[in-house]
């Protein structure tokens, strides 16, 4: 089964955290720079697979490695796109291949959803990627790989705001609260990796 | 709309970023906000503010105190609301979150709304939050909705009861049935179906023989599926089931060969042929057929990894070789070459695979070829590494320091630490296996661990994560020392190398005192070094330069093992040199001797008050003995012309003995354990009936001086029969004609040489292997002869080759194997006489000693816990503390092997009849205890409620509280009836317990009545504090039983986590 799925830029920065096995917040970040930096110095060309972190390393070396434990993580997926890493850590059950299809699948449905999606419409809608991700993955489990299903699971869930720029559409996320947030900042505003 | 002035969402995260430098300030003011804004009244306010402090959970800000906001948010009307609530519920609700127990009602309610996407909500949500209780109340609610008329809420459906069964196994009783018939059902929609099979295969797994009726279904959906990521599941599932039914292997094969040579995706094809492997499709070669599949698959796995270009192609391929191994050396062992390539990939996690290969290849002909590729990776990567120490290089001309700024540039990022350990260990592990039966050239294993302790991992390196600096620092320390015990194993089991082996060891001492002078010393090999110094001074080939290192190094050593040990060294050494009875006492002599003397107490001298009471006793002991020795030398008048003197005796004679005993030989792990507890001895029975008084003596005690010399005979006395007494005739048979003639024939042969020309030859190859070394010292003592043999020729090379030629490419074993000298390069033909002769596998290395009982083991190193002959107890503990430590991130399945699907059929083989009747006997144990929890909570959840009805107020919460609590109390009613049969104990609890609650709830009641909404939760808090400490007490009675318990479930269930504890525990007669 899938262990985590997570998403976070060139700087570590996460923009999305989902474990489906319960994690203190405090191991949760330590296992999302642990994955990091083994991240960031992948040499080109490499392979989407990741070595152990040490966190996970160590846990898994405690059972006997002669026989490897399905319930274990054991594989750690990602990919890279634009400024952006998908992460996926799972157990030995998952079709290591298959994993990276399912990245892409992911990052296609956002692309679908919020038309030619970037980092920003990530950081400002996280609500939408968790809604993408639950169409997608519900409790460790794959449960829909067809895009169009998956599009339209999260658009019957309310419209998707594009980025803040058009925040004032934003009434779909709902909370209403975002009526006048945008004033005066929407034209002028520059990434800047937060 | 009225005006608002709290930050939305995106002010936040703009906010954020205009706060670049001091973030950390602006966060903990939003978080006050947050604090405030999220007990207002007004949702909206309230939702926003919990969505801004998920939004900062993500970034590592804790949420767990807002868990009951959380709640609030969930229980809203409004569906986007909601939806804020139960993603924050996902996000940050553990098992252990008080609230979870008053969310029963709701997610029950929610489960049963009417629209499709607030169904979808708490599904979702489950899996995140399930507990066995909640699994128990919920499960009712969720059946249903796996014939939901939308498909989208039957597959989540199916998947989060697939969740539940994982707490609860009970769920697959009810579940399971109708999840078949949708299974079973060919009009359902087809993401459905893929999502059964996806559950069926973690099911699978784990309980194959339930779900072999289900074959010829699957295999009609692997047939005309047309669905590749069902068909992957499938075919992982199917290589579950063919071990217990081998007919399906037949039926099995024409699609699966089908599907490998026609279809377009490269993940099913990888995938059929891993179902062939792990199925054990590829089978004994009997048939032909499988023969046929099994060349198909290699060849295609092959061509994977050679596919040009697709790294993530020669990974998977790696990983399914790494499962063939287990079963077909052979098919592995063919493929050799382009596994090797992939040990030199730069792709770390390509090289791990592939090392996990190797290493089961090792043999004595490829093994140096092997390490010396690993070496070389590790070298280069430590010279990138260790910049600042290039410089210090001794000989690093310039075009050298050129050359290597330019490999630098085109090199991949150093190897990350734990790598470079993990390979270091491999290392040792693969050499010393089998008790070294692959090492055929031990002089060029010494030289390898040499070359490691240089280029391991330097422990004092800081790490930015606090928690973690701790565990790669005791990692680096143990890799290093673990490298120094295989140079004392060898030094200790092959004689024909211990001069080596000694002087690589002297070597090592003389590095780590340049290294690292006014440096605390930190390197963990120095410990088994200073042993082999110390233990083999008489090889040593400057004992007084070694001396006078180690006195160096004493005071910088901090832990108190290696400390002892050098001390130990350094004693042994000062007696090898002080200790000559074979000449006068002159009057240099005297002067040189008293000198040392004094030098050695001055070092000691500061370690007589050390914490360690080892380093203490050891240091104490000593100086003692060296104050006496030197009064005794300096009343010895030296000897003149006319009249020779005798040095003293106790230099002579007295300190030697102290340490020339017995040879040491390596005895197995376990073999201590073997010795007989002789008949009367009591280890319990106090030495001496007045121990206090004597010890309350001591205090006042003299050591009378005849004590040492006293225990320096008794050693030597008592030493010969326990030694004879534990060691096994045959090792006295091997080792006696050594003893008294010096050396087989062997042996005295392979030293003649050794000394003379092979250590030369050795330390001209080394000297110029090393010339790229910077760590490397040896060349300065003899630059005459290193220049003389490489340095030329190496320029040349050097300059008609340019970077290009990359002396660290050459493997070093080339240069062991002659390759110099076919090559016309340094080492005249002379040399390679004596490397002609095949006496080199006949090296005798020493089995170790152990008694009758215990097998004999190869040498520990840090990472060879496997093949441990431990004693059957430790194993077992060994074997229990793994189970109770859960790896991180693992989902606990352990309680579904238990339950068995097909429960009404009587013959079914999972389970036998008594075995049944335990599980249901604890089951309904564990039933009854969760009922009891369950009960506990609702009363504390009643209380809360009260406490916060008692006060009026406007809002949604508390009337759906209101209705909670009526729900609560009626379902209490029964808890209460069913929970009749409970055990006493229990109840005392219970009561004490309520009484607690009733006093804060009196506490909250008397509070100001605006306080007491507020008041609800903190109550709520103080309770808790309350239960925790009552559930531990609990735990802790009945605990004490558990590991019994583990040890004998062992075989059932292996790496069942901490998490079921309480389940096992609740099974207790």
């Amino acid at each position: 089964m899938i262990n985590a799925f997570l998403v976070f830029n060139g700087q570590g920065q996460p923009r999305l955290t989902k474990f489906y096995t319960q994690l203190d917040t405090s191991i949760q970040q330590r296992l999302i720079s642990e994955i990091f930096t083994l991240v960031a110095n992948r040499p080109k060309g490499s392979c989407n697979f990741l070595p152990l972190p040490p966190l996970l390393a160590a846990s898994s070396t405690s059972t006997s490695s002669s026989e490897p434990h399905n319930d274990v993580p054991s594989l750690v997926t990602y990919r890279n796109y634009a400024t952006l890493y998908f992460i996926i850590i799972s157990t030995s059950t998952e079709s290591p291949l298959a994993l990276i299809d399912l990245i892409q699948v992911y990052v296609e449905s956002l692309d679908r959803l919020f038309e030619n999606v970037c980092e920003l419409d990530l950081i400002f809608n996280f609500e939408t990627l968790h809604a993408t991700l639950g169409e997608m993955i519900v409790g460790g489990v794959v449960i829909e790989t067809n895009m169009e299903k998956i599009v339209q699971g999260v658009r019957a869930q309310g419209t998707v705001a594009k980025r803040p720029v058009n925040e004032s559409r934003g009434g779909g996320m709902g909370l209403g609260s975002g009526l006048g947030a945008g004033l005066g900042m929407g034209g002028n505003f520059v990434w800047s990796g937060r | 709309m009225p005006l608002r002035f709290e930050k939305s969402l995106y002010d936040l995260i703009r906010g954020l970023r205009n706060h670049k430098g001091n973030e950390k300030e602006y966060i903990q003011n939003c978080l006050k906000e947050c604090r405030s804004e999220i007990k207002s009244q007004d949702m909206d306010v309230k939702a926003t503010a919990l969505l801004k402090i998920i939004y900062l959970e993500m970034n590592g800000h804790d949420m767990s105190w807002a868990s009951f906001h959380v709640l609030e948010v969930m229980s809203s009307p409004k569906y986007h609301q909601k939806r804020v609530g139960y993603l924050g519920a996902v996000q940050s609700f553990k098992t252990d979150t008080e609230v979870l127990m008053l969310a029963t009602n709701l997610l029950k309610k929610d489960l049963s709304a009417s629209s499709p996407i607030v169904i979808s909500l708490p599904i979702a949500a489950l899996p995140h939050i399930i507990t066995p209780s909640l699994a128990l109340s919920v499960l009712a609610d969720l059946l249903p909705r796996l014939s939901h008329s939308h498909a989208a809420i039957r597959k989540k459906t199916i998947v989060t009861l697939y969740r539940l069964a994982l707490v609860y196994p009970e769920t697959l009783r009810a579940a399971w049935p109708k999840i078949k018939e949708r299974l079973m059902d060919k009009n359902e929609d087809p993401s459905v179906t893929a999502a059964i099979v996806n559950v069926v295969c973690e099911l699978g797994w784990r309980r194959p023989q339930d779900f072999l009726p289900l074959a010829p279904r699957l295999f009609e959906l692997l047939v005309d599926g047309g669905n590749n990521w069902m068909a992957i599941k499938l075919i992982k599932l199917f290589a579950t089931l063919t071990p217990l039914e081998p007919r399906l292997v037949r039926k099995l094969l024409p699609p699966l060969t089908d599907l490998i040579r026609t279809t377009p995706a490269m993940s099913l094809l990888y995938e059929c042929i891993n179902g062939i492997i792990q199925g054990g499709i590829l089978g004994d070669s009997e048939d032909d057929g499988r023969e046929e599949i099994a060349s198909l698959c290699v060849s295609k796995l092959r061509g994977m990894i050679t596919f040009n270009g697709d790294a993530n192609l020669k990974y998977v391929a790696l990983l399914a070789f790494n499962r063939i191994v287990v079963t077909h050396p052979f098919l592995v062992a063919q493929q050799e070459d382009v596994i090797m390539e992939c040990i030199d990939s730069e792709d770390i996690t390509i090289r791990i695979k592939a090392l996990d290969l190797v290493q089961g290849m090792v043999s004595s002909d490829n093994l140096m070829s092997i390490v010396s590729r690993l070496m070389r990776q590790l070298k280069t990567s430590s010279s990138s590494n260790n910049d600042q120490l290039d410089d210090l290089s001794t000989d690093s001309s310039e075009e050298m320091g050129a050359e290597r700024r330019s490999r630098k540039r085109d090199e991949a990022p150093p190897l990350p630490e734990d790598y470079q350990i993990d390979v270091i260990g491999r290392i040792l592990k693969m050499c010393s296996q089998n008790n070294y039966s692959s090492v055929v050239d031990f002089d060029w294993y010494i030289d390898v661990l040499t070359q490691l302790i240089r280029i391991a991992p330097a422990s004092r390196k800081e790490i930015d994560l606090d928690g973690i600096a701790l565990g790669a620092k005791s990692a680096t320390a143990d890799i290093s020392e673990s490298i120094g015990n295989e140079l004392r194993n060898v030094a200790v089991k092959v004689k024909a190398v211990r001069v080596a082996a000694v002087r690589a060891a002297e070597l090592i001492i003389a590095k780590l005192t340049m290294e690292s002078t006014s440096h605390q010393v930190t390197s963990g090999s120095l410990k088994p070094v200073a042993w082999i110094a110390g233990e083999y001074a008489y090889q040593l080939s400057n004992p007084s330069d070694t001396l006078n290192h180690l006195l160096q190094l004493i005071p910088r050593i901090r832990p108190p093992e290696v400390l002892a040990t050098c001390l130990q060294a350094s004693m042994k050494l000062f007696a090898l040199i002080a200790g000559n009875d074979q000449t006068y006492w002159t009057a240099e002599r005297k002067s040189m001797v008293s000198l040392l003397m004094a030098r050695v107490i001055h070092t000691y001298e500061p370690l007589i008050t050390h914490p360690s009471l080892e380093v203490q006793e050891r240091a104490v002991e000593f100086t003692e003995l060296l104050k006496l020795t030197a009064e005794a030398a300096s009343a010895q008048a030296p000897s003149t012309d006319e009249l020779q003197q005798d040095p003293p005796l106790l230099l002579t004679q007295a300190i030697p003995s102290l340490f020339q005993g017995w040879e040491l030989n390596s005895v197995a792990v376990g073999a201590q354990l073997n010795v007989p507890m002789p008949e009367g001895l009591d280890l319990d029975e106090p030495i001496h009936p007045n121990l206090g008084s004597l010890l309350a003596q001591a205090d006042s005690l003299m050591l009378p001086i005849q004590e040492d010399d006293e225990f320096a005979a008794y050693y030597n006395e008592k030493a010969a029969p326990t030694s004879i007494s534990s060691e096994p005739a045959i090792n006295r048979l091997r080792d006696a004609p050594e003893t008294a003639s010096s050396g087989s024939y062997q042996q005295a042969t392979e030293d003649s040489y050794l000394d003379a020309d092979i250590i030369a030859r050795r330390k001209a190859e080394r000297a110029e292997r090393n010339r790229d070394d910077p760590f490397y010292i040896g060349g300065l003592g003899s630059p005459s002869r290193s220049q003389g043999t490489s340095t030329p020729i190496h320029n040349i090379l050097q300059n008609e080759n340019g970077p290009d030629l990359d002396i660290d490419s050459i493997p070093i074993m080339k240069l062991d194997l002659g390759a110099i000298s076919s090559s016309g390069v340094g080492a005249p033909g002379s040399y390679q006489q004596p490397k002609a002769p095949k006496s080199r596998p006949q090296i005798v290395v020493a089995a170790d000693e152990t008694l009758v009982g215990s097998r004999p083991s190869t040498p520990r190193t840090g990472s060879q816990h496997d093949s441990d002959p431990d004693p059957p107890s430790a194993s077992a503990k060994s074997r229990a503390a793994k189970k109770l430590k859960q790896s991180l991130l693992q989902v606990d399945s352990s309680h579904l092997r238990n339950l068995s699907l097909e429960a009404s059929q009587s013959d079914d083989p999972g389970t036998l009849p008594h075995e049944k009747l335990a599980e249901t006997d604890e089951e309904m144990a564990k039933a009854m205890k969760e009922v009891q929890r369950l009960r506990l909570e609702m009363q504390r959840a009643n209380e809360r409620i009260q406490v916060a009805q008692g006060v009026p107020m406007e809002g949604v919460v508390v009337k759906s509280k209101k209705k909670k609590k009526d729900k609560d109390g009626e379902k209490e009613g029964k808890k209460g009836k069913k929970a009749k049969a409970k055990v006493e104990g229990g109840d005392g609890a219970d009561d004490e317990k309520e009484k607690k609650v009733k006093k804060k709830k009196k506490a909250t009641e008397g509070s100001q009545e605006d306080v007491a909404v507020e008041g609800g939760p903190v109550g709520g808090e103080g309770d808790a504090v309350a239960v925790k400490k009552k559930k531990k007490d609990k735990e802790g009675t009945v605990k004490k039983k558990k590991p019994k318990r583990i040890i004998q479930l062992d075989d059932d269930e292996t790496g069942a986590g901490a998490g079921n504890g309480e389940g096992v525990e609740a099974g207790e007669p």
